[in-house]
């Protein structure tokens, strides 16, 4: 049995990583694969590490959280300490290199570690607002998920009505979009 | 009035609570009666937003009893009438669910389980089985669907209203808290493009015509004055609900005739069984699975013969035994073993099933 890929993006409240994971899981949706996205919810209305679970696949989905993630993004530093339980050897563990004096605390037993300047690429050279947009690049680009026209088609639904007020957003989004593939490439 | 909500059938991606919503509609209940809490809110936020376009009405009540009692009184009065709650809302509606058992009267209740005892989490849960099926000072005539999918989550929401109206007793719609914030595909439809007839509610309070002349009188107690009259009352409630029982009772069952093991399961939890059972089967282990859909009433008859063939059932839940209960009274004196893994107010994966499987076949 084909097995789902899985992925926790984990950050502050405020990152946009649920939207990450809802734009994703559309763009799979729509390509007619089979998706599953839940956020955490807790009582606090505010602050608290923000963490989406998304599985991905060809066939149906069993429980909607799960023990190991394929790949695990954390944008925070609580974020890393919070997502360290998702990490086994065959995880890709994905962190914001502006998260300082960490190193210690990144998970030991991960397949892989990669650092990616996202905070900081969005910031000099689009716009923080797209920050999100970027990590979803990452994602798509440490995974193939999904391909690249279906989330700019998932993007295009959501922020459409923005891209038609001022056609500049379209492209720093989709710019931020291949930048993120980029950067999560060169990490490798 | 707007045209129908949905028109044929569509492919949708949504949370489970709009999918309620969204079966509510098509149903074509009536009213919402509903006090906020999560995690079952976006039921009443979509059930408030679709339903003015459809000439269908909402009333927040001050707390949990009141919306139950409400939602009885809509009945009454010849609406199609739910609520839906969660965790300490569902144990405050217990009294007018207990109501609605002894006057016969057919509401819909959409449950999301979260975590328990009391306020405990608003995330998720299977603890609030033993009230569901059996809450209240009754004696359970209810019936309890216990959903695993977007898809049965729309299926048995339109469902509900039928068996609800049509055998009067209160029906449930069990979901959790992961079903209700989950987003997945799903196919929405009108029902009667399908063929599925919708039972037309009526008055059952305040009917047309003078009492004595055009109709006898209407008469729905609740309060008996001997203990003799109560027990004839129960007594043929339980006939009915018995004899009724076997119409109602849903299950699946899967690779269950040469299984040496069977996982056992409800709701959620089952799609984490079902996963398991295939990658054991692939794997060529002799295992099956065993679901029951209504949890009230339950599957015993099917589920004892599937028991006593395998000799051996895993049971799961995230409970710690409720639905274990269930089934070990529906199963007494079958020869079989049980095994369990109990995780109450946390989701169960289908690698801790197959771990636990492997560790004892």
């Amino acid at each position: 049995m084909a097995k789902a890929v899985k992925i926790v993006l984990a950050g502050e409240g405020g990152q946009g990583v649920q939207s990450v994971a809802e734009i994703l899981a559309e763009a799979a949706n729509t390509e007619g694969r089979e998706a599953l996205y839940i956020p955490n919810f807790g009582v606090e209305q505010r602050g608290g590490v923000s963490v989406a679970y998304l599985q991905i696949s060809d066939e149906a989905i069993g429980s909607p959280k799960f023990q190991k993630g394929d790949i695990v993004v954390a944008l925070s530093e609580r974020a890393v300490l919070r997502t360290q339980r998702y990490v086994d050897g065959n995880t890709t563990f994905v962190y914001d290199t502006s998260i300082e004096g960490i190193e210690d605390q990144l998970p030991k037993n991960a397949g892989r570690v990669l650092a990616i300047p996202a905070i900081e690429v969005s910031k000099e050279e689009f716009h923080p607002r797209v920050f999100n947009i970027l990590i979803m690049g990452a994602v798509i680009g440490a995974t193939g998920v999904v391909p690249l026209d279906r989330v700019k088609a998932a993007i295009e639904e959501k922020l459409g009505y923005k891209f038609q007020e001022n056609p500049k957003l379209r492209e720093l989004n989709f710019g931020a979009l291949e930048r993120g593939i980029d950067l999560v490439q060169k990490a490798q | 009035m707007a045209e129908k909500p949905i028109q044929g059938e569509r492919k949708a991606f949504l949370t489970g609570n709009e999918v309620v919503a969204y079966a509510a509609v098509a149903g074509e209940a009536d009213i919402m009666y509903g006090y906020p809490i999560t995690p079952q809110n976006e039921i009443m936020h979509y059930w408030t937003r679709m339903a003015p376009k459809y000439g269908k009405r909402f009333l927040q009540t001050e707390d949990e009893l009141s919306a139950g009692f409400t939602t009885l009184g809509g009945v009454l009065s010849g609406a199609k009438a739910f609520t839906a709650t969660a965790g300490p809302g569902n144990t405050l509606m217990q009294e007018p669910m207990s109501m609605a058992e002894m006057m016969r009267i057919p509401a819909v209740f959409v449950i999301q389980q979260r975590g328990g005892p009391s306020t405990a989490t608003v995330i998720y849960s299977q603890q609030e089985v033993t009230m569901t099926t059996y809450g209240g000072n009754g004696e359970g005539f209810r019936v309890v669907y216990s959903t695993a999918t977007h898809q049965d989550l729309f299926d048995y929401t339109i469902k509900a209203f039928n068996t609800a109206w049509k055998y009067r007793f209160p029906t449930f719609v069990l979901g959790d808290g992961y079903q209700a914030k989950m987003r997945e595909s799903v196919t929405i439809y009108d029902p009667q493009a399908r063929g599925i007839e919708l039972i037309k509610p009526t008055p059952y309070l305040g009917k047309p015509g003078s009492i004595g002349k055009d109709r006898e009188v209407t008469h729905m107690r609740n309060t008996y004055n001997t203990e003799e009259e109560l027990y004839e009352v129960v007594m043929s409630m339980a006939k009915e609900y018995d004899s009724v029982a076997p119409e109602i009772v849903e299950f699946d069952a899967r690779e269950v005739d040469d299984a040496e093991i069977v996982i056992v399961s409800h709701g959620v939890v089952s799609r984490a069984a079902l996963s398991a059972m295939l990658e054991l089967r692939g794997a060529g282990y002799k295992v099956g699975y065993f679901r029951p859909v209504t949890l009230r009433p339950f599957p015993g008859d099917q589920l004892r013969k599937v028991a006593d063939n395998a000799k051996r059932l895993l049971v799961v839940e995230s409970a710690l035994g409720q639905f274990n209960k269930l089934v070990q009274t529906n199963i007494y004196g079958s020869a079989a073993t049980i095994d369990t893994i109990f995780k109450p107010g946390v989701g169960v994966t289908s690698e801790e099933i197959v771990a636990k499987i492997k560790a004892t076949l």
